[in-house]
């Protein structure tokens, strides 16, 4: 561990886990302002996958270094605090909504335009209140954008599952995990939407297998070993990946969902079924960089500690990050976006991530 | 023969709001019509028939004719229909009383009544506020899933708002429909809606016709919705086809645009029928 201070105190030192969450939430908060300048330059135009993988990956890690910090708590206990885990995810998945949707009336009443309202998959919730207020709260109905964390609900509703099979029988998790994968490819199932007809966006039965080979991956064990062990290769297979992925991505190679063999959904790449192209993309990149933070470290202090304090406090910024996002949407709406606005939208939303994760830490030392 | 009578009771009986078409219940009454002279009188028969009262507007008003060569092949085997309706608000429903006056279920409808043997599976895959890349996305995907023979899509209206440049639209719209009928899969484009408040706009106007330049490059069928309700909002001022927020549709108003597709893939799949060449 590299000797980078804490900017606060008493909270963890910065680390690899912290940094690369701290820079998933950063490039999910300008993918999610469609149209934005800086939406070019975030890693999902140069490679199959984007932060959305990363952000369920660490998540999936994470998730394994809390388990075993609490190796010694007896099955049932393990259960109840991962569990209470996805309770906290539901009431801020739940708030984060209701204000998005107020956002979005907000600003219909003060353009005075109701097209306002249909914006991200929004129009359900004014134009079919009775079935869309149900379906808010029983996850069936997304806002676009939105629609990550019902994805990490349900990863972590079956978490205190995969925390308990893994401590029994550590071979079985990876085996199963991949089972479902296949048959959800397989037969292209997913969740349905209601009451706007549709699937889930994130598909939990495809999205899963991260969030495993995440947990997998995140602590000590076995496959640990080997990847010591191959460490070199592994990196030269990562980077070779990354750069092909580079190229495809650039010049569009790749087979599409109406151009590839049957079943297309293992060839191609796709964010709904989470295609094995963008999880091997995710895996690659981390083969590729992992161990890079102690450079940063090193070289990069500031924007270690800027990362790493958004990454300690992922929830919290997670949620504010998606508000400012539709906040940048709307502004640019509002200013008929050109750069000077996309700049300040974003310099606004890159302090009101540090401030929201700052005062979460503040909050914590009163 | 069976697709060629099919087509006349398809023009005849697309738009009636009540079925109450005893004759024509199966294609064998209308063989009975002397064969020669069929295709000649339905032909001209054809624009007058097919809209009820409110809904009616000159068929050439309503889309250019294109062949739809997956329906009329499943139709001549008798084969169930599968269609994937895409696209915005107008195709999930917004300002429709519920989901089964939607234009989709509309359509649903009327084309159950004029195919009579033939079972038709809608699937409605509407995501209000999207733009056509996202859709685009979506359409390659689902299209995949869900094997459609025919695919609407209804598409510019939230590119015009959201100020996409024509290009980019144009190209992913063309791209799309490209990859779709190398599928074989049929494509009917469904165009933007008439709204007063963008009638001088003049990007709303350029997306309009940039979806015709992609609709007669890969010759398919292009629904001008814009001119036929403009029409009808010009001829007919008492009839009111819009919601409160006066820019989505209310139920007429789906009425009427379900009328004017199921009027565009009937006469087309005619149109079709008349040329043996192909």
């Amino acid at each position: 561990m590299p000797s980078v201070p804490p900017k606060v105190k008493g909270t963890r030192p910065p680390n690899e886990i912290d940094f690369w969450r701290g820079f998933a939430l950063v490039t999910i908060f300008v993918n999610h302002i469609p149209g934005i300048y800086f939406e070019t330059f975030t890693y999902r135009n140069f490679g199959f996958s984007d932060s959305a993988e990363l952000f369920v990956l660490l998540a999936g890690w994470s998730l394994r270094a809390m388990v075993d910090r609490s190796r010694d708590l007896e099955p049932l206990r393990l259960v109840f605090r991962i569990g209470g885990r996805a309770v906290v995810l539901y009431v801020a998945q739940l708030v984060i909504t209701v204000i998005a949707v107020a956002m979005i009336a907000a600003t219909a009443l003060l353009a005075q335009t109701n097209l306002v309202l249909q914006w991200n998959n929004a129009a359900a919730v004014f134009d079919e209140p009775v079935t869309a207020n149900i379906g808010l709260v029983i996850l069936t109905h997304h806002l676009g954008y939105f629609d990550i964390l019902p994805l990490y609900i349900v990863l972590m509703t079956v978490a205190p599952a995969i925390a308990i099979l893994h401590r029994f029988t550590p071979g079985a998790l990876l085996a199963l995990s991949c089972a479902v994968y296949a048959a959800t490819l397989y037969t292209g199932f997913n969740l349905p939407t209601w009451p706007v007809e549709g699937r889930w966006f994130f598909n939990p039965f495809a999205w899963q297998l991260v969030f495993v080979i995440g947990y997998v991956l995140g602590g000590d064990g076995r496959p640990q070993r080997l990847i010591k062990k191959h460490r070199t290769g592994l990196r030269f297979l990562g980077i070779s990946f990354v750069v092909g992925s580079f190229f495809a991505a650039v010049w569009g190679w790749y087979p599409d969902w109406l151009t590839a063999p049957e079943p297309a959904a293992f060839f191609v790449v796709d964010k709904t079924f989470q295609t094995p192209l963008r999880l091997l993309h995710v895996l690659a990149l981390v083969a590729a960089f992992g161990g890079a933070f102690l450079y940063l470290a090193r070289w990069a202090k500031p924007l270690v500690q800027y990362f790493s304090m958004l990454g300690r406090n992922s929830l919290n910024v997670f949620c504010v990050g998606s508000l400012l996002s539709l906040a940048g949407q709307i502004a640019r709406f509002t200013f008929e976006g050109n750069l000077s606005v996309d700049v300040a939208v974003l310099l606004i939303g890159l302090v009101g991530l540090s401030v929201t994760a700052w005062v979460s830490e503040w909050r914590q030392r009163l | 023969m069976a697709g060629l009578a099919f087509a006349c009771a398809a023009s005849v009986a697309v738009a009636q709001t009540t079925p109450a078409d005893p004759a024509p219940q199966t294609p064998a009454v209308v063989q009975t019509q002397p064969a020669p002279a069929a295709p000649e009188t339905v032909v001209e028969a054809a624009p007058t028939h097919p809209l009820s009262g409110q809904c009616s507007v000159p068929t050439s008003e309503i889309a250019a004719p294109a062949p739809l060569p997956t329906l009329v092949s499943r139709l001549e085997k008798n084969l169930p229909l599968r269609i994937l309706a895409i696209g915005s608000s107008s195709t999930w429903g917004v300002g429709a009383t519920s989901n089964r006056k939607n234009y989709p279920s509309q359509l649903e409808g009327m084309l159950e009544r004029v195919l009579k043997d033939i079972p038709i599976e809608m699937i409605n895959r509407g995501v209000s506020g999207e733009t056509a890349g996202t859709t685009a996305d979506r359409l390659r995907m689902e299209a995949a899933l869900i094997k459609p023979d025919l695919v609407l899509w209804q598409v510019g209206t939230n590119d015009a708002v959201q100020r996409v440049s024509v290009e980019s639209f144009e190209r992913t719209v063309g791209k799309t429909v490209a990859v779709l009928k190398r599928k074989k899969i049929d494509v009917v484009l469904v165009g933007l809606q008439y709204t007063p408040k963008f009638a001088r706009d003049e990007h709303y106007f350029a997306i309009r016709e940039a979806l015709k330049r992609v609709a007669v490059e890969q010759n398919v069928i292009y629904v001008r919705r814009y001119q036929a309700m403009e029409f009808i909002a010009k001829t007919k001022a008492s009839i009111r086809m819009m919601a409160d927020d006066d820019f989505h549709l209310n139920d007429l108003g789906y009425q009427c645009m379900a009328e004017h597709i199921a009027q565009a893939v009937t006469a087309n799949l005619f149109v079709r029928r008349r040329k043996p060449a192909s």
